[in-house]
């Protein structure tokens, strides 16, 4: 691992500078040291990310000249004061100031947190690393045999590989991402760790107004490593309508349940201990409790949690149980083995069979494994774009049908110290409004600055409100969503994504709940997110911002990409039929988010496993 | 006709031990060089849009883990439906167990010229680990040795001299087709000719007829022949004439004039092909030989000239000629040399024009120490031959050998026999089944020519040399 470049792109230093040094009112040495940070972050994005950054920069300056006749980094404190307060004040500014946070906060937050968070680990791993035969793509022969490939070593790959690897077949799995050791993430900087866990840096971003950030993880493990842990069973109405609607036979509720089962127990499914609950779980309950509302602390898959508040940039305690230490391990046990560092590029096939896999190593070199088995299970973005330049994509619903379960961030600001970062991440679950409405909330706590949450302002006034974090407390929902957003492109993965006008009604309507939970439980103001009214000091005022909500200027982001494959009976809206079988072709399966046929309207994690169980169950016949 | 495709290809690149020290169990940390020497064998011919899989033969070299070992496998290529050719094979490693190297071309359309000639692979061991990687080139100055190795054949009629004994002709004008047996009963010295043919005129309404005659060449007098025919062409898929003549797979009956005979004759040994199998097969040429059984024994009796001739294993051959018609001029032998091994020749100048003007092309098979020679027929061609009566001669090199043949019809063993071709022309046959031949085969070694085998047949070949007028 070569240290990060902390040089920022030519011709943008002083302009980052400037920008670190007025959206946080930091003197300028500090802005200085920020502004490297940020342009070290930034060098792990992917070119178009970079260039947008760059581009936004370069604005933000051209703007202070052009209002101010200096550049950003010559202003002084008061006028660079002012001019953020117009930039905030204007429509299109203030998106753009919006948009330059997320990295300078995520950076800024890793900075000064990060060092407390790695030093408040005294206690050992719960666990060690589990024994598991992974090979990095540059040490596997350029060519070998495998009974079934696995493209993928997620959630559903992991369970697809046990599945087969039991079953006698010689499994090869392969993943794009490296392997991560718990001594990785305790102790290397949580940004570092952001950089390289997630696909393009996290920089993952669904087109569409509003745009939707939706992080994507990739390592040996697969999203598991970086998610929040929660387990849902997936809903039996979602399940009844899958298998009526959809003709999807597995997934009767009978059928369904040992598999949910089995993955309860592989996962060590609990629900959150008081213990390790923090602040601001028990502000969810509280205030979910002063409603009357239906809440519970959320089962997790993490025996021995220690609230270290850091699942999403790898868990330093090996605490959570991500398929990393239970099912990959388990088919490594029977003869599975890993490849790591191996992007696939296609499937190889002839004839109208699957023959196997052709994998580019980091360093440009191909590898190829044969095998007349393939499972998909690169993820809901990943997959349509891998079947499509594999020259399989010619089904005519490979790609759409995209659902993401949209969620939005509401926080509020209490006298008492919550002290979010103390704590499980994603603690209490809050599903009053779940059946109804399809909007689960859940209590969020993530690490300063990598979460959907955007704290309003810019200048003295975020600074101050960064000076009390402490006094925070985040509530998360996400919502039901209808699947409005496709995947295009072959080469890499272009995400587009509508946003439906019920499901941003629904949005609202969830930023609305979770701002009276939060003054239910006490809250002094909350944040709502929305353009002009960003935080709110009363029900009646909270009521008053969501009907100014406009959809587009919304906040949202998405963690469960579902759909993109979807499987079912109808050969002309499903790509892959009911058993998993990629229809066109013999040989491919998907096992992984894209065969869900609609959202699951719950963490997906379960669902994605127990159905890649059910697939992969019928390829070991 | 099902084609069959064989060509060598040799490979050279180098292996690495997947874990230093442990291939082979012995110590070998970097590996070594690695080379391939194999004939690939298809039995259909290679297709661009689709896949034929065929056997692999030859030798292996891995520097430490095999030294140049027979090795057998498999390849499968496939440029464009799949993207790869394939190379399975086995070898002995030289601590006696067995490995496998299993590896692919990856044809990319893009990058043809490196991807159509390195050949990336695993060797695995005999518990079917993976012991070590290989990766092998294809060097483009052995791409003129490869294309020249490359045969097309039939990949059913090699191997049955009973489908080989079948008619060829299909009712198209112009055809001459024959079965011709000659054999020398070993015990008294006496030849035999049976000459069966099928004649098309050339003209479309003319039928065609079958035809053709018997001799006999004792060794105390002149020879004796009779003509049978002209009849109309019998029914079945071999020759018959009339009701008098048969020439079946085995079975030679028939009577012309005063002779009769009545024979069976068995060969175990493969057909020599004089002439390319293609040639035979796909009328390439005018005109082509092959012989379907090379060492037949014959028995059975011939009454000829008021004397039977009893026969149980007289030694001779079986053989089929089918084209256009006779040629400008032409020379044959066949010359059985004993413990299987045989020695054909045909010499010929075409009738077509232009081609007439040629001196006579030879063509020679030679059946040696099991195996047939020149490995490319038409590497013969190299050969030069003079005719002329009594003696002529074909000599030329092939390799690292070279060839002698000098042939004796003395004019009291022979008979006269006038030719007439689908279209009318006239030849004359000059034929003796108590023909004399001298044959040197030489091999080079040290700079100069070195006597490998030495025959000479007194009164034992089989030749004919055709005129025209």
């Amino acid at each position: 691992m070569t240290a990060p470049d902390r040089r920022p792109p030519a011709g943008t230093r002083p302009a980052l500078e400037g920008l670190c040094a007025a959206l946080l009112d930091l003197p300028p040495h500090e802005a200085r040291v920020l502004a490297n940070e940020v342009a070290a972050m930034s060098r792990r994005l992917p070119s178009h990310a970079r260039l947008a950054l760059s581009a936004g920069y370069a604005t933000t300056d051209a703007l202070s000249l052009l209002h101010t006749g200096s550049r950003l980094h010559r202003l002084g404190a008061a006028q660079r004061e002012a001019l953020v307060d117009r930039l905030c004040a204007g429509t299109g500014t203030a998106d753009l100031v919006d948009a330059l946070k997320v990295p300078v906060l995520m950076t800024h937050g890793a900075l000064y947190a990060g060092p407390e968070m790695i030093a408040r680990l005294t206690e050992p791993p719960a666990r060690p690393d589990a024994p598991l035969d992974v090979t990095p793509s540059l040490s596997w022969p350029s060519r070998s045999l495998a009974d079934v490939v696995v493209i993928g070593s997620g959630a559903g790959g992991a369970m697809a590989a046990r599945v087969l690897a039991r079953a006698g077949l010689a499994v090869v799995v392969i993943e794009e991402g490296r392997r991560f050791t718990v001594e990785e993430f305790r102790n290397r900087a949580a940004l570092d760790r952001f950089g390289d866990l997630y696909r393009d840096a996290g920089a993952t971003v669904a087109l569409g107004r509003p745009p939707v950030i939706m992080p994507i993880g990739r390592g040996v493990g697969g999203t598991t490593l970086v998610n929040s842990g929660t387990c849902y069973r997936t809903p039996d109405d979602v399940l009844l309508r899958w298998r009526d609607e959809h003709g999807v036979d597995a997934a009767d509720p009978v059928r369904f349940a040992p598999l949910l089962d089995d993955v309860e127990a592989t996962l060590q499914v609990a629900p959150v201990p008081d213990e390790v609950m923090g602040e601001n779980g028990r502000v969810a309950l509280r205030g979910a409790a002063a409603l009357g509302w239906s809440s519970h602390p959320l089962a997790r898959n993490a025996p021995g949690c220690g609230g270290m508040c850091q699942c999403a940039v790898g868990c330093p305690r090996n605490a959570k149980f991500g398929v990393h230490l239970n099912a990959l391990p388990d088919a490594c046990a029977v003869g599975a083995v890993i490849l790591s560092e191996a992007r696939v590029e296609r499937v190889l096939h002839g004839a109208g069979q699957a023959t196997g896999v052709r994998v580019r190593r980091p360093d440009g070199s191909v590898l190829e494994i044969l095998a007349p088995r393939v499972v998909v299970a690169a993820g809901a973005t990943e997959t349509p774009t891998l079947l499509r330049r594999s020259g399989l994509g010619r089904h005519p619903h490979l790609g759409r049908n995209l659902a993401v379960h949209p969620a939005v961030s509401t926080a509020g600001w209490f006298d008492e110290r919550i002290d979010s970062t103390r704590g499980v991440l994603q603690s209490v679950g809050i599903d009053e409004l779940h059946r109804s409405d399809g909007i689960l909330i859940e209590a969020t706590a993530t690490p300063p600055g990598m979460g959907s949450m955007v704290l309003p302002g810019a200048g003295r006034r975020l600074a101050e409100q960064l000076g009390r974090i402490d006094h925070l407390a985040t509530l998360g929902a996400m919502i039901a969503d209808a699947p409005s957003g496709r995947v295009v492109g072959a080469r890499r993965a272009i995400v587009r994504y509508d946003l439906a006008k019920a499901d941003a009604d629904r949005l609202v309507r969830a930023i609305t709940a979770m701002g009276r939970v939060l003054f239910a439980a006490g809250a002094t103001a909350v944040v709502t997110g929305i353009r002009g009214h960003e935080t709110v000091h009363s029900e009646a005022e909270l009521v008053d911002a969501a009907t100014h909500a406009r959809h587009e200027r919304l906040h949202v982001a998405a963690f469960h990409p579902t759909g993109t494959a979807r499987m079912g009976a109808d050969d002309q809206c499903h790509p892959v039929d009911a058993a998993g079988r990629l229809r066109g072709v013999r040989g491919v399966w998907v096992a992984d988010a894209s065969v869900l046929p609609t959202c699951p309207e719950v963490n997906p994690q379960m669902t994605i496993m127990a159905m890649a169980q059910a697939i992969a169950q019928g390829i070991a016949g | 006709m099902s084609k069959g495709m064989l060509f060598k290809e040799v490979m050279s690149g180098t292996w690495q031990p997947v874990s230093p020290g442990t291939a082979a169990g012995r110590a070998c940390p970097s590996g070594g060089p690695i080379r391939f020497d194999v004939v690939a064998e298809t039995p259909e011919l290679l297709r661009l849009f689709g896949t034929v899989s065929g056997a692999l033969s030859g030798t292996l070299s891995a520097a430490g883990l095999a030294d140049h070992v027979p090795a057998t496998g498999t390849i499968e290529v496939s440029p464009i439906e799949h993207r790869r050719i394939r190379y399975t094979v086995d070898f002995p490693g030289d601590d006696g167990a067995s490995y496998r190297f299993d590896g692919w071309k990856s044809i990319d359309w893009t990058h043809v010229l490196s991807t159509w000639t390195t050949l990336p692979g695993t060797i695995t061991g005999p518990d079917d680990r993976i012991v070590a990687t290989a990766t092998l080139r294809f060097a483009w100055r052995d791409a003129p040795s490869l294309l020249a190795s490359v045969r097309v054949r039939g990949t059913r009629p090699p191997k049955d001299p009973v489908e080989l004994a079948g008619r060829r002709w299909n009712g198209r004008a112009g055809r001459l087709e024959v079965w011709y047996d000659t054999f020398t009963d070993v015990d008294t010295g006496t030849g035999f000719w049976l000459h069966h043919e099928l004649v098309a005129p050339s003209h479309p309404e003319s039928p065609a007829f079958a035809r053709g005659w018997a001799a006999v060449f004792p060794p105390d007098g002149r020879p004796v022949w009779e003509r049978f025919g002209p009849a109309p062409v019998g029914d079945g898929p071999w020759f018959s004439s009339g009701d008098e003549v048969r020439a079946e797979p085995g079975v030679r009956t028939g009577r012309a004039g005063s002779m009769q005979w009545d024979l069976r004759y068995e060969d175990r040994s493969a057909p020599l092909f004089t002439f390319p199998s293609a040639a035979w097969h796909r009328e390439l040429l005018p005109a082509a030989q092959i012989v379907p059984c090379p060492t037949a024994e014959y028995r059975g009796s011939v009454v000829a000239d008021g004397r039977t001739y009893e026969l149980s294993g007289a030694r001779g051959a079986s053989a089929r000629i089918y084209g256009h018609g006779n040629a400008e001029q032409w020379a044959w032998l066949h010359a059985d040399l004993g413990d299987g091994d045989v020695l054909e020749v045909v010499a010929a100048t075409p009738r077509r024009r232009g081609l007439n003007r040629l001196q006579p092309l030879p063509v020679v098979r030679l059946r040696y120490a099991g195996r047939d020679w020149p490995a490319a027929p038409l590497a013969a061609v190299r050969f030069r031959a003079r005719l002329d009566l009594p003696t002529w001669t074909v000599a030329g090199r092939w390799g690292n050998r070279r060839l002698h043949v000098t042939v004796t019809q003395p004019e009291e063993r022979c008979v006269r026999v006038g030719y007439t071709d689908p279209d009318g022309a006239a030849a004359t046959c000059t034929n003796s089944e108590r023909a004399d031949a001298h044959i040197i085969l030489e091999r080079r070694s040290s700079g100069g020519w070195v006597l490998e085998r030495e025959w000479s047949l007194d009164g034992t070949a089989h030749a004919e040399v055709g005129t025209r007028p």
